[in-house]
């Protein structure tokens, strides 16, 4: 500061020096010149000493708050340090080798075999998610579009998961070491398989052969005449049950015929299936034919996807089909609910149950059909969006109702995470990008859980979870939408309220003509990007009771006030 | 800038920069504790703090090459750790403080020294804690930085984007918005001290 400057900084009548001049003299940040000034000053004026000496104080007392009360590393801090200790960038090499072994000896050990099992079923596929999904002989065409559509969200999922781990990415170590485990483990599993496997242009269990484990079965024909004890796994162009099987048979094939007996259940993906033995338990099918013969029988339920099917055998419990043509002529025990174009019910017929058919026809049943009820027909109507009747709009109102109950019970569950989520929402670009991500992320990340290693339990949980959120996504954005509206607040039934009114106003835009569909799709998008969010944030690891504290080193000592005064 | 009678980690330091990890706990350990602090006066929340003071030792490993040996470490460790917060509270759009040229415009009212002693005298340490969570974000940085972590005015000024000349006009609002917030019923926190 110049002596102009100092002078100016004098007040009022020019007898006292203004708070800045003394600060900066407190902090040593004047020049010589105007510090012999200041210190002249104040040896004559009371009061600029008093502010000094205050000023002095002040300082020091904001170093001593600021010194003082000292607070334990946070457990998740020592943790840390524990690991930047131990970090091991070598690792991540080891890792990476591991990784490679465990890729190579899973591609040869798993899914090279697969791969050739299914060509030689068929089904020209690239993996086992694509044929289950997308291609196969029950879709046809879009192969292109789906797989790019695959590669997207399998990227996508990716990218989820580096985001949501990439904390515990930088401290890579934990996951080094699971990548090597995964590693190590896929390389050696395959030897402790006890699972029998037979491959060829022909393979055949024979008529008096038993097999008392799981059977792989792969080949152009694939026969079998004995037993299993376990259950079989069989890919070919053709396979043939004609004997007993204990467990279930999940079948991959051209053509499959079941002549035999099969005590558990069957899974069929195949083009032509036909039935013309006896299944204890159910059928999950997915053909573009089935026949289920006279001679055919089923224990427990039936549930087909396809084109056609034909019911001449027995069902004991219900059938649910989802085909072009349905006919019917055996028996059913329980109900047969079904969706499709045509359904006919012949005169054979017997069904113990109610009888459901939605289509664009009246299904035709033969006058001495026995049927416990007359047949329920909904006609399946294609209305354009801009033509939506009354009953539209009644079933809109009770699910606003439906989903303003949804938010009560959730905030009333969950009000911290809900105020939380309500919050990373206000954070519009980062929920959204999180919500393309999530959205079809995490499905194809349940799907792909389901159907590898991951297992069964891990993969419906992640898909329940994405339902919950997606269904949460609208009360998300509601209650983003009524602060807009009605202002903001923490309170519980304030927040509530809130939550209604924006409901209800996200209902109203989704319901419109033509741009609702892209309104529901954004609100989709930004709901479950914020509760990602949310989660993400709270999965942070949060500080441990208890911790004893990093003992203090020299800079704990707390610095000196930087308050020498000159002449003072 | 190093607290009195502290050797520099010298050795440390050298040992770090080719990867030793003994090397890198040790500092972790010696310097963890006093930058959780300063991040705990800066950073509104604990989790802040904790999340910045994880991502300054991790930027660390990156611009250890980059420290000058000659100077204090210290020192450096808090310009990088002060550049961080500000970086993180700039980000997260959370600055509430009013522009430079604001605040040169506003003058600011000379207190009455004798009120002033008296409420410095009166107020506990517990209570600046709580007064300098109610400030602005750039006040309570400027003075964590001035008075926790002693960083001079031309550090302070690089970290907050500010012109040295505008710095001890920022320690001063910082200081009366302090005032104001330890005292708002004194005749302090209305200014009118004369």
């Amino acid at each position: 500061m110049s002596q102009s400057e100092l002078t100016s900084g004098k007040q009022g009548d020019g007898k006292h020096l203004d708070e800045m001049t003394l600060l900066l003299y407190v902090e040593r940040q004047l020049d010589r010149e105007n510090a012999q000034e200041v210190s002249l000053h104040t040896q004559t004026c009371t009061r600029c000493l008093t502010l000094l000496r205050v000023l002095d104080r002040e300082s020091r007392l904001l170093t001593r708050a600021m010194f003082e009360a000292d607070e334990p590393l946070p457990a998740r801090l020592a943790e840390f340090q524990a690991q930047v200790k131990r970090s091991m960038r070598w690792i991540w090499g080891v890792v990476f080798g591991l990784a490679m072994l465990g890729i190579y000896a899973l591609y040869t050990g798993y899914i090279e075999p697969w791969q050739m099992q299914l060509e030689q079923a068929g089904f020209g596929s690239t993996n086992l998610l694509n044929l289950l999904l997308f291609q196969g002989a029950f879709w046809k065409g879009w192969q292109s579009m789906f797989t790019l559509l695959e590669a997207i969200a399998l990227m996508a999922t990716m990218g989820v998961a580096l985001f949501a781990f990439r904390r515990y990415v930088r401290r890579g170590s934990a996951l080094a070491m699971m990548l090597a485990s995964l590693g190590v483990m896929v390389s050696f599993a395959s030897p402790a398989s006890a699972t029998e496997t037979r491959k060829g242009d022909t393979v055949e269990i024979k008529k008096d052969e038993v097999i008392k484990s799981d059977v792989f079965l792969s080949g152009e024909h694939v026969r079998i005449l004995g037993t299993v004890e376990g259950d079989v796994y069989a890919f070919g162009q053709q396979v043939d049950v004609s004997g007993h099987v204990n467990g279930d048979v999940f079948c991959f094939a051209q053509s499959a015929r079941v002549s035999g007996q099969i005590d558990g259940s069957l899974r069929s993906f195949a083009n032509n299936l036909t039935i013309s033995g006896t299944i204890e338990h159910s059928v999950l099918a997915f053909n573009q034919v089935i026949n289920l013969d006279s001679n055919g029988k089923v224990g427990r339920s039936m549930t087909m996807f396809g084109e056609t099917a034909t019911l001449d055998g027995k069902v004991d419990r219900d059938v649910l089909a989802y085909f072009k043509q349905l006919s019917v002529s055996g028996t059913i025990g329980g109900s047969l609910q079904g969706k499709g174009e045509s359904m006919s019910i012949g005169s054979g017929a017997v069904i113990s149950g109610s009888t459901k058919f939605q289509g664009p026809k009246e299904p035709s049943v033969a006058s001495d059909a026995k049927l416990a009820s007359p047949v329920q027909f909904k006609l399946a109507e294609h209305k354009s969006s801009g033509m939506r009747g009354s009953g539209y709009y009644i079933w809109r109102v009770i699910f606003t109702g439906a989903f303003v109950l949804l938010g009560l019970v959730l905030i009333s569950l969950m009000p911290k995470f809900a105020m939380e989520t309500v919050q990373a929402a206000e954070n519009l670009g980062a929920s959204f990008g999180l919500g393309v991500l999530v959205l079809p992320g995490v499905f194809i990340a349940a799907i792909v859980a389901c159907i590898t290693v991951v297992g069964l339990l891990v993969g419906i949980s992640a898909f329940f979870l994405w339902l919950f959120v997606l269904i949460s996504a609208e009360v998300v954005v509601g209650s983003v939408v009524g602060q807009w509206i009605m202002g903001k607040s923490t309170e519980l039934w304030p927040l509530v309220a809130r939550m209604a009114v924006g409901v209800i106003a996200v209902r109203v835009v989704t319901s419109l003509p033509w741009v609702g569909g892209w309104a529901a799709l954004a609100v989709v998008l930004w709901g479950m990007g914020a509760v990602s969010l949310a989660l993400y944030r709270r999965l942070q690891p949060v500080m441990a009771p208890n911790i004893p504290s990093v003992p203090m080193g020299p800079m704990g000592t707390p610095l000196p006030a930087n308050t020498t005064v000159g002449g003072v | 800038m190093s607290a009195p009678g502290k050797t520099e980690p010298l050795e440390l330091i050298v040992r770090a920069r080719t990867g030793d990890t003994q090397a890198w706990g040790d500092l972790y350990r010696e310097f963890a504790p006093a930058i959780f602090r300063f991040c705990r006066r800066a950073m509104p929340t604990k989790e802040d703090a904790e999340d910045a003071t994880m991502e300054i030792f991790m930027k660390l490993r990156d611009k250890i090459e980059q420290y000058d040996q000659t100077r204090s470490f210290t020192a450096w460790l808090y310009k990088v750790a002060a550049n961080h917060c500000w970086d993180m509270l700039r980000r997260r759009k959370l600055r509430q403080d009013k522009e430079t040229e604001d605040v040169t415009e506003m003058p600011l009212e000379c207190p009455e020294p004798n009120q002033l002693e008296k409420l410095i005298e009166e107020r506990t340490s517990e209570e600046v804690r709580k007064a300098l969570d109610k400030l602005g974000v750039r006040a309570r940085m400027a003075l964590v930085m001035r008075y926790y972590s002693d960083m001079s005015y031309d550090e302070i000024a690089d970290a907050l984007g500010v012109r040295r000349a505008f710095v001890g006009v920022v320690l001063l609002r910082a200081r009366h918005e302090l005032r104001q917030a330890m005292g708002q019923n004194s005749a302090l926190a209305a200014g009118g001290l004369r």
